[in-house]
């Protein structure tokens, strides 16, 4: 019985801003947003990115700590692939994104930079992994 | 997908089986300020039992058997620390509104903490806040009332310039998401603020110290844990954030007034989307 990454859901206090954020800082389009503002699913392809407002977190009776800009970084992070990770690194840091450690080159051929979204999640700006 | 969306807020009210509690569904027209619009209506002398939920309603009450409806009587709660029991009467009709935690101050005019562990009744409550008023006028049915309750607090939210400030937001926030699991002193640092101005932010918005409104929502999840997703006492008391099962025990006879073994009738009331 083998699973399928389905989604990755980041809860926020406010879904819309993230979403406006997530496409200006990294060009992510939304699917879309629920008219109750507590849940938009972004167009990532296979595995969806979504968010979920906190109080989501409430109604299903989940116990979570919440994500601020103002607290250290959650223990996880989200990997999006750029052509041009430098490009895509100062795009976000314009956008609000909070600079974390710039795209370096790395042994195994991928460039890998770090920013934090509005919400204080850890999100790495990276190059394709290299055939 | 809104089937990810289960539920848009749930909360727990005791009732006998004579009071008919229904949360309306009327999510689309509901501001951000408004957490559930409810009625309740009652065929036989009863006794409503509050929990604590750390929330305050707007309560209209009215003789359900007249036509139109006219005595209309205006009710606000204040935020609770323990249950407490309401004596409900044959044929009493109430039409409430439930405000979102932090709002009340926006929407009243008055700060909570000046309603801490009491309500206000008909002139008392008109006296603190002479908008409420007009929702007193006579009504041809319950969903007038329901509608004229509903068209006031939005309005009220609208017009209001004692708005929530997105600091205290977040706190209450954050107090919420985790079920008062963390440490004030947690809340505090995540939000770059002290201890104290932490204290001062939750009193003013909810009218309970960060203390009691953890505790509540401490509280409140257990009950959810153990009723909605059937964990045993001893599973509930761990991931409800509890030191044991004793402590969860005394902690649900305390606020609640019943066992963790014996819980009561409780309805898991929910408005769905």
């Amino acid at each position: 019985m083998a699973a399928r990454l389905g989604y990755t859901i980041l809860y926020v206090a406010d879904v819309e801003a993230t979403v406006a954020f997530y496409e200006a800082a990294f060009g992510l389009p939304r699917k879309f947003i629920h008219e109750s503002n507590l849940y938009a699913e972004m167009d990532t392809g296979q595995t969806t990115l979504s968010f979920a407002g906190e109080p989501m977190a409430e109604m299903n009776g989940l116990a979570i700590r919440a994500n601020r800009k103002t607290d250290v970084a959650a223990g996880f992070e989200l990997a999006l692939i750029f052509h041009d990770p430098e490009e895509a690194y100062l795009n976000a840091i314009a956008a609000g994104a909070t600079p974390v450690k710039p795209p370096e080159h790395k042994p195994w051929g991928q460039i890998v930079g770090y920013v934090r979204d509005v919400n204080g999640c850890l999100v790495e700006i990276a190059s394709a992994m290299p055939d | 997908m809104p089937s990810r969306l289960a539920q848009r807020r749930a909360g727990f009210r005791e009732m006998t089986l004579s009071a008919r509690y229904t949360e309306l569904s009327l999510a689309a027209g509901l501001g951000e300020e408004v957490e559930a619009v409810w009625t309740s209506v009652s065929d036989r002398a009863a006794s409503y039992r509050v929990l604590p939920d750390g929330r305050c309603d707007i309560i209209l009450r009215f003789d359900a058997g007249q036509r139109p409806i006219t005595g209309v009587t205006v009710v606000v709660t204040g935020p609770t620390t323990r249950f407490y029991d309401v004596p409900i009467e044959p044929g009493i009709g109430f039409v409430g509104l439930r405000l979102r935690p932090g709002w009340f101050e926006t929407v009243l005019g008055f700060e909570p903490a000046e309603l801490t562990n009491s309500n206000l009744i008909g002139a008392q409550a008109i006296a603190a806040c002479p908008a409420l008023k007009c929702l007193c006028a006579p009504a041809r049915d319950q969903n007038e009332l329901v509608t004229s309750l509903t068209a006031f607090v939005r309005k009220r939210a609208a017009d209001g310039r004692l708005v929530l400030a997105p600091l205290s937001r977040s706190v209450i926030g954050a107090f919420h998401a985790a079920g008062g699991r963390l440490r004030i002193s947690d809340v505090a640092q995540m939000h770059a603020v002290s201890a104290r101005t932490l204290q001062r932010l939750v009193v003013k918005a909810t009218g309970l110290t960060p203390k009691a409104l953890a505790g509540i929502l401490q509280f409140h999840r257990a009950l959810r844990l153990l009723r909605d997703h059937r964990l045993s006492p001893a599973d509930a008391a761990v991931e409800a954030g509890f030191s044991d099962q004793a402590h969860m025990s005394r902690v649900i006879r305390r606020m609640g007034g019943f066992s963790p073994a014996r819980l009561p009738d409780v309805t898991l009331v929910s408005l769905d989307d």
